[in-house]
């Protein structure tokens, strides 16, 4: 019998998609597997016989395989996969940069694992350079999907049918539960709840020694522990019922209750909830009180990866929220404004992508310069809805774009004058100085105010020249991979092996669905919402946007996951905390990222980097 | 005088008889057995084999179905040898008779060159196992990876530094990923993947002829299953 070595059983443990295999799948393949060191001058194994799968453990390698253009690969690569999937020979040939380990697998296994539908959607996946995850497609999960079995945490009450009434209200009594399951043989036959015992029992003044199953609901409404806490509601309020026992669906036995007020439990504990909260702050000391929970509540009860998706979201409207509010506890002491105004938010509040160390970002546009008394109010004003976020914990920006800054209280008329003065003289300062007012959002005040701005902008900003000077701009940052497609860590940081996805990837995307949108007359500052309405005359094509937006979810994701589980503000994602599979999709998303940017560089600005 | 003139003569004999052994012999075409034992302790003539295991491979490629490892149901004192190999008594106890590995051996090591990572205390575990069995004597030739990566140190170093010619350190060196330690298939696969990145780092192709490691002093001969007068 062979034997497996451990590193061998290692290294394949952790190879996506081979990590999903169970232990005898994975076996059978190595069994059957070859190890090459290859250099310069073995590379004839390639050339010849069956096509085999070939995955890089370590070495650095050129390689041309039914893919087409020559890809730099390294550890953790895999090649000919082409050759495999479409079970016909390509024309293979590897380049050795550095020479090193590769399996070697047999196409017979591997075709027999592409009956797996892990196992193929990540080859395909590869394949179309696209982002492998099932999990994006329902994004729109929240707190409220949580299965049943996260849900009930206590062990069901139950009672044979046989017990006494008195017994069975006694044991309820003890147990503190308002419902008591009926059972025979652990399967469920009825239910008996506190209102049973009223209108069944004491109403018709019952003898309480007779069996409690001749007052149950016999066969009472269920659900599996597999359905999620919403559809536990939906079937409540159809049915008109407070008490829904959960069964297991393999055994069928029941495992647990949801009660309307496991509902209502379950409802504060939702983020959304705190936004209801906040609303209801009667003044500073309670706003800051609440605003303060909010990183618990992430951290509490962002689990699944659609709650990251709209935990950002969630910030930024919860920000908004906190602004109203200080806005209103201004007014209430000083008056209402002595003209319209419309509080302007920018950056990544614009967009809706807060994580919990964005700073604020906000100007103030006003209906017409202000006297000097007029200018006065705002400039109070503004300083007491910037000091009054910053003790909310939003902090104070350190570049001062903040409504509390003079310059950033601009009359509409002024605001255009601006624009005009941006699309003059694009130059690699101003841009760096006006990049973060082109996603603008307006979060409180006056918003026909912004809408003006925005109608009177926006046929400036989509002039070709700016659009060129935008897009030679986002050139200068690159996606963190080296030439061999490794990932490449930022320096001088503690930790070794971390990419800060915020402004090596995440600001990327950001850049291309502004550039695309301004030059598309869209005007709002979501990135995704951006990437989503381009029309059909925009030079992005709806295959590569709708790419982007999944990526730019997944990166959103990672970023959220790591604030929350390392309870840090920053961005900086380790990638050695990466599953496998996270780690070939952080490297398909960078290469796409970087076609897409290239793309767009030759698009607006013709190709002059 | 006229014992050191023999025991000149005798070298020579080996040598030469090595040298004749070796033709023919290609990186391409040399089949290659990576062998690793681990023992009860580090005393070659009173150790005993508590596992082996073994891995093939030619010209840089290694099927992995060829890889072999067993445990030795010895009942030797194991001294402080399970700190090591985490082989301990209860481990042991289920393991094979070491007969029965080393049939499974026998054919191996006459067609194919021996690969070892500081071979004479390995040759002389497996030597002493052979008397003990009274298995036929038989001639073995072997490359020694500890010996090519020291002939490669002393290119830079007057003295060794410590632990600089240790498996896993000269692994790091050729840019081979970390493996684990001190089970005998991974360190005979760890082995034989290191004597495929040496070949490369001396230079040697395909079609070079084993012979050109001769000087490295990294290839022997030994005899198997004779009680050996050193």
């Amino acid at each position: 019998m062979t034997a497996i070595a451990k590193q061998v059983e290692d290294f394949l443990s952790t190879s996506a998609p081979f990590d999903m295999l169970n232990e005898s799948m994975r076996h059978d393949l190595i069994r059957h597997a070859d190890l090459l060191y290859v250099t310069t001058d073995n590379t004839e194994h390639f050339k010849t016989g069956e096509p085999r799968l070939y995955l890089i453990q370590s070495g650095q390698f050129s390689v041309e395989d039914g893919e087409g253009a020559a890809r730099h690969l390294s550890e953790g690569d895999y090649f000919n996969y082409a050759a495999i999937l479409d079970k016909r020979f390509y024309p293979l040939s590897v380049h050795v940069d550095s020479p090193g380990l590769v399996y070697s697998f047999a196409a017979e296994d591997v075709c027999a694992l592409l009956e797996l539908v892990e196992v193929n959607s990540f080859f395909t996946g590869l394949r179309n350079n696209a982002l492998q995850n099932h999990a994006i497609a329902d994004s729109n999960s929240m707190w409220l999907y949580k299965p049943l079995t996260d849900v009930i945490d206590k062990a069901p009450v139950a009672a044979h049918g046989n017990t006494s009434i008195a017994d069975a209200a006694m044991l309820m009594t003890r147990e503190k539960v308002s419902s008591l399951l009926v059972t025979a043989n652990d399967k469920l036959i009825g239910i008996v709840t506190d209102r049973d015992l009223r209108s069944r029992v004491v109403a018709h003044a019952l003898d309480t020694a007779l069996p409690v199953k001749q007052i149950m609901t016999v066969n009472p409404t269920q659900i599996g522990n597999s359905r999620t806490l919403f559809d536990a509601m939906a079937l409540m309020t159809e049915k008109n019922i407070h008490h829904l026992p959960v069964i297991d669906h393999l055994s069928q036995s029941p495992i647990g209750m949801v009660t309307a007020s496991d509902i209502i439990r379950h409802q504060r504990g939702n983020v959304l909830f705190i936004i209801g909260e906040l609303t209801k702050a009667n003044n500073l000391y309670e706003l800051t009180r609440l605003s303060w929970q909010l990183p618990h509540y992430f951290a509490a009860h962002a689990k699944r990866a659609g709650d990251y998706d709209i935990a950002g979201k969630i910030l930024s409207q919860a920000t908004d929220v906190m602004t109203r509010k200080l806005i209103g506890f201004f007014q209430q002491d000083n008056g209402k404004a002595p003209m319209m105004f419309a509080w302007l938010v920018y950056g990544s509040q614009a967009r809706e992508d807060q994580t919990t160390g964005s700073d604020q970002d906000s100007g103030l546009l006003l209906a017409s310069t202000p006297n000097e008394k007029q200018a006065a109010y705002f400039a109070d004003m503004t300083d007491y809805v910037c000091k009054g976020l910053a003790k909310c914990g939003i902090k104070l920006c350190d570049g001062n774009i903040m409504a509390s800054n003079p310059e950033l209280r601009l009359s509409v008329d002024e605001a255009v004058k601006e624009a005009e003065r941006w699309v003059a003289a694009p130059t690699s300062k101003a841009i760096m100085h006006f990049n973060i007012f082109l996603d603008v959002r307006c979060a409180a005040g006056d918003a026909s105010l912004f809408k003006q701005l925005q109608k009177r902008r926006a046929p400036l900003l989509q002039q070709k020249m700016f659009l060129a000077a935008l897009a030679r701009n986002s050139n200068d940052v690159s996606v963190p991979l080296s030439m061999f497609q490794k990932f490449s860590y930022e320096k001088g940081r503690k930790q070794k092996d971390t990419i800060d996805l915020k402004t090596r990837a995440v600001a990327l995307i950001n850049n291309i669905a502004r550039i695309y949108a301004l030059a598309d007359g869209i005007t709002l500052p979501n990135t995704v919402a951006r990437l989503e309405s381009l029309s059909d005359k925009s030079e992005l094509s709806s295959k590569d946007a709708a790419n982007l937006k999944d990526i730019w979810v997944f990166l959103n994701r990672l970023r959220w996951r790591h604030q929350l589980e390392n309870k840090v503000t920053d961005n900086l994602v380790s990638v050695s905390m990466l599953s496998s599979i996270q780690k070939h999709q952080l490297k398909a998303g960078f290469k796409a990222i970087e076609r897409a940017n290239e793309a767009m560089v030759m698009k607006f600005s013709g190709g002059v980097g | 005088m006229i014992l050191q003139w023999l025991k000149r003569q005798l070298t020579l004999a080996a040598g030469s008889s090595l040298t004749k052994q070796l033709s023919g012999r290609y990186i391409n075409n040399t089949d290659l057995l990576a062998i690793d034992v681990e023992l009860t302790s580090l005393d070659a003539k009173a150790t005993d084999i508590t596992s082996i295991g073994w891995v093939a491979g030619k010209g840089g490629q290694l099927s992995l179905s060829s890889c072999e490892y067993f445990v030795i149901n010895t009942s030797a004192a194991l001294g402080q040898s399970p700190v090591i190999h985490g082989l301990t008594h209860d481990i042991l106890a289920q393991g094979k008779p070491l007969a029965v590995s080393l049939d499974k051996l026998m054919p191996l090591l006459q067609s194919s060159v021996l690969v070892f990572h500081n071979a004479s205390l390995d040759l002389a575990a497996l030597n002493k196992a052979f008397i003990e069995l009274s298995l036929p004597v038989i001639d073995v030739i072997y490359i020694d990876t500890l010996k090519l990566a020291v002939y490669q140190l002393s290119k830079q170093h007057q003295v060794l530094p410590t632990n600089s010619a240790t498996l896993t350190v000269c692994r790091q060196r050729l840019d081979l990923p970390s493996c684990p330690e001190h089970n005998a298939l991974d360190d005979a696969l760890a082995t034989i993947q290191l004597l495929f990145a040496q070949f490369e780092q001396f230079g040697l192709d395909q079609t070079s002829p084993l012979s050109q490691l001769l000087h490295t002093k990294a290839l022997g001969k030994y005899r198997l299953g004779e009680t050996q007068d050193r």
